[in-house]
């Protein structure tokens, strides 16, 4: 019996082994093809980074110092080279076209803003989630079920800019409860103003957790063992918490995961609609701007963010339960 | 009990959350908060061009003469001047008692530094005159003697690229410098984001005694228009620079809001491309241009706040001929009759190229669709992403483009050597226009004493432009700025720039 117990742990630490294996190398992958990707296709959109610094009415022969000095006459490959070259060598992203400072600066300058963004909208979505899920679950196919399941159509079907006006227009301008836009000083005021933006993100994010975590908790409630903790008694706020809870909330997580680039995809529209100084907020000026050593600089640093954090949620997923492990 | 203290800490974190101060920038006295859409990138005001950094520039730098809000120059940091009969000698005295921001005297060897490192710089608005040297004279005199006459040289002076700084940089490198510049003007910078805010404090050693009134002047970047009409609404910004001409009239209406309006140097043009197979030719360019009821496109876009536009000079510029070129009044059947004296009778199919996210100009690029239609010119709009726009114009790639026409310093040159001189960088506005008498008028102005004789000369330019049409004028744009009701005194620049040593907050 012991044996077989021991067995059965190497098995699944061999099992880990290679998903940790297979997993650092996916990850490496994709840092490695957004960087190509993205340093490729910034260039092959039409507009010039110089124009777009010096104004459309620069002289001819500025632009073109300013291109020189940019290394933007070199070809794409010797360009590509360089920068490879200085991200492995210096650790260094290059300086911002329009800013004139170090792109990594700024990147991690506004990335604080970003991840409490991030961190508060997920606290919503995850809240939100677990509250929904469980009372649609437990009224099933009452009228709070039904309008949990209806919910979606019209909370993923709006525009996420619409949404945030609406929320500006109604608590900010009106109610006054929260700012219009920007950060306020001080850790209470960046989180008073970061509210309304979490809360737009949240709106998209919330459907599909609350669908996917109700379907588990029914199946969860509808499980033999429920049926045996509760004939032995046990009480009911230990079986959603260490049962029904835990095993219905993996899949869950691993499907939040995987919705992890989407919040972020939703900081670059929501922080331009709030005027918050982001990640997203750089990301879409940089785009603007044609400021290609920014552009790539965000790119990266999202990439190597995204993958860990993914690669983190499925390691939590995992750890809680091995099964998961492919 | 634990279940209280828990409710008691969340209470308490969220009235520290709610508590939160309003306001962007802290510490005593008013503060003044303007909201830009475009964050200051750089101080050196001998590189610069942009509007988002000349604005804040001419906030810390001042030259020696200085325009108003009607366009008149006249003298600033120089208490006088005197400018020789031939054109040729420049005399600046400088006021009495001109401090730096740092306390120290500002002396003609100052003026003669600040205009001697602009030339040498070469930026993107040299000064054009051929200058022979800068001389201090002495301790308050600057003597600056031209090769030639050049009547603009007066009007350059007053751009903000010719503001003065120290000597030597006060002893700092360039770099150290222009992070932290000293000039005369009534700001001082305080913190300073190039990719963010701006934090302006007010120079204690201004020389117009009494201002600025505000002890701390704000540039807040909000790049999103609704954005800053919700933040000028709720008063989280005093002033809103360059608002558009849609949300004018609910912050004119707004109970808490205002307008601001002025008259601007600039002009909104349909600009041809000369080397288009049609626009070549000059029929199909009069054509359209005649079909055009300019009148009723101002009405319909600007809300009041814009007047068709007939002449190439903006009405706010000494010499415009606005009202007096009535060489392309719109007439439908004038149009079809000018349709069919060109090579394309039957009528052709163009292009016309918008840049995107500007509703104005969508607009304006409809109704010259519709005006094309009604002469048989099929017009296909081309709406592109700013950066692609400006790289497909600069490069002659278009047939038709709207754009704006911008007079950098107050004088008539400043547009025309732009649009007409077919050596200047700008190709005539990138039209690839050519006319021999065009040229001809525009080199005499630079050298006609500004008077009557000036004035026929650019008159008779209007006119051969308006009959060309390499470019045709639509209107002239006013600028709008809204502030909160409680802003008294802000006043606003022919050129978009904002004087805020007046400003009081009530």
């Amino acid at each position: 019996m012991r044996s077989m117990a021991r067995e059965r742990t190497t098995q699944e630490k061999l099992r880990f082994r290679r998903w940790l294996r297979r997993a650092l190398l996916r990850s490496a992958l994709v840092v490695a093809l957004i960087t190509v990707a993205v340093f490729f296709i910034i260039r092959l959109v039409p507009g010039d980074p110089a124009v777009m610094v010096l104004g459309e009415h620069a002289a001819s022969d500025a632009i073109e110092a300013l291109r020189d000095r940019l290394g933007l006459n070199l070809s794409p490959g010797r360009q590509f080279a360089r920068f490879l070259q200085n991200v492995f060598l210096r650790g260094d992203t290059g300086e911002s076209v329009k800013y004139g400072v170090s792109s990594r600066a700024l990147v991690f300058q506004r990335a604080p803003v970003t991840l409490l963004l991030a961190a508060l909208s997920t606290l919503i979505t995850l809240g939100a989630t677990l509250l929904l899920a469980f009372l649609a679950a437990t009224h099933r196919d009452g009228l709070f079920d039904q309008v949990i399941r209806v919910a979606p159509a019209f909370t993923q079907g709006m525009p996420v800019f619409w949404l945030g006006l609406l929320l500006i227009l109604s608590f900010a301008v009106r109610l006054r409860w929260f700012p219009v836009g920007g950060l306020r000083p001080g850790f209470g005021g960046m989180l008073h103003s970061l509210v309304l933006p979490a809360v737009t993100i949240s709106f998209g994010q919330i459907p599909p957790l609350v669908r996917s975590l109700r379907e588990r908790l029914i199946e969860a409630l509808d499980a033999d063992y429920v049926t045996t903790l509760r004939a032995a008694r046990v009480p009911m706020r230990t079986i959603y918490l260490r049962h029904i809870l835990r095993n219905a909330f993996i899949p869950t997580l691993m499907l939040f995961s995987v919705n992890l680039s989407y919040l972020i995809g939703g900081t670059l529209v929501v922080e331009q609609v709030f005027a918050v100084r982001g990640i997203g907020h750089l990301l879409f000026e940089a785009i603007s701007n044609r400021d290609f050593p920014l552009v790539q600089a965000v790119a990266l640093y999202c990439a190597v963010f995204v993958v860990i954090v993914s690669f983190l949620a499925d390691l939590i997923a995992h750890r809680a339960d091995p099964r998961t492990l492919t | 009990m634990k279940k209280n203290i828990l409710i008691f800490a969340l209470i308490a974190a969220l009235a520290a959350v709610f508590a939160a101060p309003a306001g962007l920038a802290e510490g005593g006295g008013t503060t003044f908060v303007y909201a830009r859409a475009d964050s200051v990138t750089s101080f050196d005001l001998h590189r610069e061009i942009t509007s988002n950094n000349a604005f804040a520039i001419d906030k810390v730098f001042e030259p020696l003469v200085m325009f108003d809000a009607e366009g008149l120059i006249g003298d600033y940091l120089a208490a006088s001047h005197t400018i020789s009969e031939d054109g040729l000698v420049y005399t600046f005295t400088l006021r009495d008692g001109l401090k730096f921001s740092d306390g120290a005297d500002v002396t003609a060897e100052d003026v003669k530094f600040s205009l001697e490192r602009h030339l040498a710089v070469e930026g993107p608005l040299p000064l054009e005159a051929d200058i022979a040297s800068i001389e201090a004279a002495d301790e308050k005199t600057v003597v600056i003697t031209l090769n030639a006459a050049y009547t603009p040289f007066f009007s350059e002076l007053a751009n903000f690229s010719n503001g003065i700084l120290p000597k030597d940089f006060g002893g700092k490198t360039e770099e150290e410098f222009f992070k932290n510049p000293v000039g005369t003007g009534p700001f001082v910078v305080s913190e300073w984001d190039p990719a963010g805010d701006l934090v302006f404090v007010k120079n204690e050693y201004y020389w117009q005694e009494g201002r600025p009134a505000v002890d701390r002047l704000v540039y807040k970047v909000i790049s999103d228009d609704n954005q800053a009409i919700n933040q000028l609404r709720v008063g989280d910004v005093d002033a809103v620079e360059s608002l558009s001409y849609a949300n004018a009239a609910e912050i004119a209406g707004g109970p808490e809001t205002y307008i601001i309006a002025s008259g601007s140097w600039n002009v909104e043009e349909l600009f041809f491309n000369t080397l288009d197979e049609h626009f070549s030719d000059v029929h199909a360019r009069r054509a359209l241009a005649l079909a055009l009821d300019r009148e009723a496109l101002a009405r319909a876009l600007t809300f009041g706040y814009g007047e068709a536009a007939d002449a190439v000079l903006p009405a706010a510029l000494r010499y415009s001929a606005a009202g007096a070129v009535a060489a392309l009044t719109p007439d439908l059947e004038a149009a079809k009759a000018e349709l069919a004296q060109s090579a394309f009778p039957e009528g052709f199919s163009t292009t016309l190229s918008i840049p995107s996210g500007n509703n104005v100009r969508l607009q304006e690029a409809l109704i010259v669709q519709a005006a094309g239609a009604a002469i048989g010119i099929d017009i296909r709009l081309n709406v592109q992403e700013i950066a692609a726009f400006r790289q497909d114009f600069r490069n002659l790639n278009y047939s038709i483009m709207i754009n704006v026409a911008v007079a950098d310093f107050p004088d008539a040159d400043s547009i025309f050597a732009f649009q007409v001189d077919p050596e200047g960088f700008s190709n005539c506005f990138w039209t690839s226009y050519r006319s021999d008498e065009a040229v001809a008028l525009m080199k005499a102005g630079q050298v006609t004493p500004d008077g009557g004789e000036r004035a026929e000369i650019y008159e008779e330019l209007q006119r051969i432009l308006a009959a060309d049409a390499p470019y045709v004028p639509l209107y002239y744009p006013s600028i709008l700025v809204g502030a909160r009701a409680d802003v008294e005194g802000l006043a606003v620049l022919p050129n978009g720039t904002a004087d805020f040593t007046g400003v009081v907050k009530k």
